[in-house]
């Protein structure tokens, strides 16, 4: 087998890349998911540039111009307005950009490496194992997301670093039963038993074969549920589970919101910036993700098939 | 009945003690994560143990090793005590007990709107494929799932009910809450618009339906996305099979072939998720619930979560398992039901 | 008009078809200007590998060509019932309904397949019946109607509540007695019981025996059968296909029977037809071709077949991609007897001797 060069324009997996981009042109859904994804990341690279913080404080921490209750609406000085208790919404929403990339990016890598080694073993040795493990992630997979992390949260108490985990527990049963069952899938085919039969040892076939034939299937599965993350992240940390208060959270900048929905006497709407301006970053931010993921299940399942 | 199906059917029963077991014991690992004292108060029953602690570790064992604890747990578990909530000074079995009704009132409605909305909309989606109404109804089905619905649920509120006094957060208005509380109004069911039938008592019922809107909405929305999907793919799947061809080919009209055959065989795959989906909706929705004030588990749970009650967590946690399990097994004897393959084996 | 487009006995014929799919990876031209013709009440055995398009053209006859395929020329003449002859690809659905089911039927290749496992196999026969038969059933609902003594039923037969029920019990009752007598055709065993199957307690020969008794319920004069026994075991084989005739003689159907094995189509045949890579390539009578292959194709597909004693003789080469078929004669990169010509221009069918057409520039085809 001759060794191709990675970066050239002959290796397989650049020609795949390629295809998979010329691929998404076609599709104006996976282009606009496309576009968000990149904003977004673009945005929370550049958060210290576009929302400066103070040095030696929390950047995370939203700053605050005062400390009356009730929301400002969008002005020079707070571009976006303020919230209640006056946090500049504008640096808030920036930098949930990078919170939300972090928790997000955070527990999708940790879950699915968990996966990757729970699933290869229970893949690998099968047998009892193999059941013990998938019971295991049977009971896991039997709660709803939000309902098992709120359990672990309580027990961890309140914070993102409480949530983080939370999910991560709640999160990797999914990686495992993916990748044990590509595992299964992959081990079954005849090159495996070919490579045994030459001699290699086992633990060089997973890594060397098992595991690139798995990349497609994680990367669809990770795409799709950056979204998910970061929604329940969201929803802990409006709940007040997660993210302290005045903290650059989307869910908790929500949360900041739920007193001044009606508005003001004569003005219903005098607080929309409060709930709408970080909702809108959420929501662009998950739709974003969403539908990146689901071009990208579109077009690389069946070349998965064709494998 | 055929023999595989009695083998199907036991199969599947005894099934469900290994995941019951698993759930329990899930959920006491948790319980594992806290010190003795706080493990106390999940096998306290009423307010006044709460002083003796100290008796209360000794009594049930609290610093022993786990697997002793295990049992003791377990053991309380199956007798109903979940232990005590601080948070609204109610053992925590009843406390679920007396929110329940909330909760199914909501998922009365909203699972059924989600599921047949769900069908419909997957069903046209797919067979007007790659039109403007599949795309349209896609965007729509996107849109719909990734919306937070936390979120949704505030824009919604702050639109109606704050924009123009529509649909107030609660499960009825001050006066008819008054109402209920006094014993004209008999509680049969717990759900709302259930007893005010029963009482014969209308303005209830459609104050009751009043508030019901914003949050069956709200979790109409998001949820729809999800049946939409599953029934369009389903369809999708279907119609590319010999059977539709060789249907066709007997001369029948292309509606009868989609509804009569397409959409049938479609429908097994909508029934799983429609069962999970119910499940989640009985499950107690967290957010929905706290955001629109309906007093179900979930608002209970939400609430217990930040004054960190850890029965009522562990408690809310354990239920939800069981019916999920439950919900399970409803759809497996359902598949049983409806595909001749399973029944007749 | 199209009067004249068939001949006195001819009864179906295909003329320069062209069906493209168009999908992901491009354009495939999977039949390029076909030519067929059936005359009445012969069985024509069409043959040919896969992706050679024989299933396509035989679909595209009923004008069910699967998605994503559209048909983009040609012309399928077909003799009605009633004398009338219409050319199928220009029908509207309300006429292919009238069409499909009655006057073409077809039987599939995967019996299990084609039929619905949500229905018992005497719901999916009804199907065809009600759809096509309906009034002749509602005769003899009549006449039964006439007969009912019970005195109850009389009576409540005066109610307009009970009326449509009483004539629906009766309905299924015709329908359900008309089912069995087609299965017994079917030589089915224990056809009462069997009506009330479903489809997966059936065994694939008795699967694909009702798929039978579903094309022929309505007596069609045109059975298009594709490879209806290569997935079934070899015994039953031999069962089906002997069936098959039988109920052909029987009703005087004409059939086009599609298959890849020689076998079959030596024993069945009045006429073969040769397809490849979307054409035909040869047509003659069964003798005929066995005796006097032309096209190299057909002489390399008989010589293919398994001899005892003799080597095995493979076609070289490979099926030809249709997104980017060969140019001229699409055989010609694995033809022993390949000629400049053939790779830059395309043989036409044409009639050499008695009966036997060939596309192919060794033997004429200008």
């Amino acid at each position: 087998m001759s060794k191709t060069k990675f970066w050239s324009a002959e290796h397989p997996r650049i020609k795949e890349l390629v295809f998979v981009l010329k691929k998404m042109k076609s599709s104006p859904l996976s282009i606009i998911g496309l576009t968000i994804v990149v904003l977004f990341t673009l945005l929370a690279i550049l958060a210290p540039v576009l929302a400066p913080s103070e040095t030696g404080r929390d950047p995370y921490m939203m700053p605050r111009t005062g400390y009356s209750p009730t929301p400002q609406p969008p002005s020079p000085e707070n571009l976006f307005g303020t919230t209640e208790g006056q946090y500049d919404l504008y640096y808030g929403v920036i930098w949930g950009t990078r919170a939300a990339y972090r928790i997000g990016v955070l527990v999708v890598a940790v879950s699915a490496l968990i996966g990757i080694v729970v699933g290869g073993l229970a893949g690998y040795y099968k047998g009892v194992v193999d059941e013990v493990l998938m019971r295991l992630t049977d009971i896991i997979l039997a709660f709803p997301a939000l309902i098992l992390a709120m359990a672990f949260v309580v027990a961890f108490g309140r914070g993102l670093d409480s949530i983080t985990l939370a999910l991560i527990l709640v999160w990797w049963p999914s990686y495992a039963r993916l990748i044990r069952g590509e595992f299964l899938r992959v081990t079954s085919e005849d090159f495996v038993e070919a490579a045994k039969a030459v001699g290699c040892s086992d633990f060089r076939i997973m890594v060397r074969h098992v595991l690139p034939n798995t990349i497609f299937p994680l990367i669809i599965m990770a795409s799709l549920d950056i979204g998910s993350v970061v929604l329940t992240a969201a929803a802990l940390s409006f709940l007040g589970l997660g993210a302290p208060s005045g903290y650059s959270d989307w869910g908790q900048i929500i949360s900041l919101s739920r007193n001044w929905i009606t508005g003001a006497p004569g003005n219903p709407f005098a607080y929309w910036h409060t709930y709408i301006i970080p909702g809108i970053f959420l929501f662009l931010f998950i739709i974003g993700w969403n539908l990146l993921g689901d071009a990208l299940r579109d077009i690389l399942d069946p070349m998965i098939r064709r494998r | 009945m055929g023999s595989s199906l009695k083998i199907y059917l036991t199969r599947r029963l005894l099934l469900v003690i290994p995941t019951v077991l698993g759930v329990i014991l899930l959920i006491f690992a948790v319980t594992q994560l806290f010190t003795p004292v706080q493990r106390a108060s999940l096998y306290i029953r009423d307010i006044k143990q709460v002083k003796s602690i100290d008796e209360i570790i000794a009594k049930y064992g609290l610093d022993k090793p786990a697997y002793m604890q295990f049992f003791t747990w377990l053991s309380q578990v199956v007798q109903g005590n979940l232990g005590w909530s601080q948070s609204i000074h109610m053992s925590v079995l009843d406390a679920l007990m007396t929110r329940f009704p909330a909760t199914a009132e909501l998922a009365l409605y909203a699972a059924p709107l989600t599921i047949l909305l769900g069908i419909y909309l997957g069903k046209i989606s797919a067979v007007k494929k790659d039109t403007a109404i599949d795309h349209f109804t896609r965007a729509l089905s996107v849109i719909g799932w990734s919306l937070p619905s936390f979120w949704l649920g505030i824009v919604l509120l702050a639109f109606f009910y704050g924009g123009f006094g529509l649909f107030s957060p609660g499960r009825l208005s001050p006066w008819a809450e008054a109402l209920v509380r006094t014993g004209e109004f008999k509680i049969y069911t717990g759900l709302y618009t259930v007893d005010a039938i029963l009482n014969l008592n209308f303005a209830v019922l459609l104050d009751a339906l009043y508030h019901l809107v914003l949050p069956v909405a709200t979790l109409t929305i998001i949820n729809v996305a999800l049946i939409m999907r599953v029934m369009r793919s389903s369809m999708l799947e279907q119609i590319g099979k010999t059977y539709v061809v060789a249907a066709r080919a007997r001369g029948l009209d292309e509606k009868t072939v989609i509804d009569k055959h397409v959409t049938k065989n479609a429908l097994i795959s909508v029934v799983t998720l429609s069962g999970l989906l119910t499940a989640g909706m009985l499950s107690g929705m967290v957010i929905t619930e706290t955001i629109f004030e309906f007093k179900g588990i979930g608002y209970f749970a939400a609430r217990a979560a930040t004054q960190l009650d850890i029965p009522a967590v562990l408690g809310f946690a354990l239920l939800t398992g069981f019916i999920f399990i439950i919900a399970n097994l409803i759809v497996d004897l359902l598949y049983a039901y409806i595909d001749p393959r399973i029944r007749l084996g | 008009m199209q009067a004249k487009a068939l001949a006195e006995n001819e009864q179906l014929k295909v003329e320069d078809l062209v069906v493209r799919f168009y999908t992901y990876e491009g354009i495939v031209k999977a039949v390029e200007k076909a030519n067929l013709n059936l005359r009445k009440g012969e069985t024509l055995g069409v043959v040919g590998e896969t992706g050679s398009g024989k299933s396509v053209t035989a679909l595209t006859i009923m004008a069910l060509t699967p998605t994503p395929g559209k048909v983009e020329g040609g012309h399928i003449y077909f003799r009605r019932s009633t004398g009338e002859i219409v050319d199928v690809l220009t029908l509207k659905e309300e006429g292919l309904l009238k069409i499909r089911g009655k006057e073409i039927s077809m039987i599939f290749q995967e019996p299990n397949a084609a039929l619905d496992p949500l229905y018992t196999v005497g719901d999916q026969i009804a199907e065809a019946i009600l759809t096509h038969r309906l009034p002749e059933m509602l005769e003899k609902v009549g006449r039964l109607e006439g007969e009912e003594t019970n005195g109850l039923w009389a009576f409540l037969e005066k109610l307009p509540f009970f009326k449509g029920s009483i004539k629906k019990r009766l309905l299924n009752k015709v329908v359900r007695q008309e089912i069995v007598e087609l299965l017994k055709l079917m030589e089915i065993p224990d056809p009462e019981r069997v009506v009330d199957a479903y489809p997966h307690e059936l065994s694939g020969g008795m699967q694909q025996r009702i798929v039978i008794a579903i094309a022929l319920a309505c007596s069609p004069t045109l059975l298009l059968a594709d490879e209806p026994t290569t997935n079934l075991d070899v015994t039953v084989q031999a069962q089906i296909l002997d069936l098959i005739m039988r109920l052909k003689r029987k009703f005087g159907t004409s059939v086009i029977y599609i298959t890849h094995d020689m076998g079959v189509i030596a024993e069945i045949s009045d006429r073969v037809a040769v397809m490849y890579a979307g054409r035909v390539v040869e047509v003659a009578p069964t003798m005929e071709i066995f005796k006097n292959p032309l096209h190299p194709y057909t002489k390399a597909l008989l010589e293919s077949i398994p001899r005892p004693g003799s080597a095995f003789k493979a076609i070289p080469g490979t099926v030809p991609n249709l997104v980017n078929p060969p140019s001229g004669c699409r055989f010609h990169p694995r033809c022993s007897y390949a000629m400049k010509r053939c790779s830059r221009e395309t043989p036409e069918l044409k009639e050499i001797s008695k009966e036997h057409l060939v596309a192919c520039f060794l033997h004429g085809g200008a």
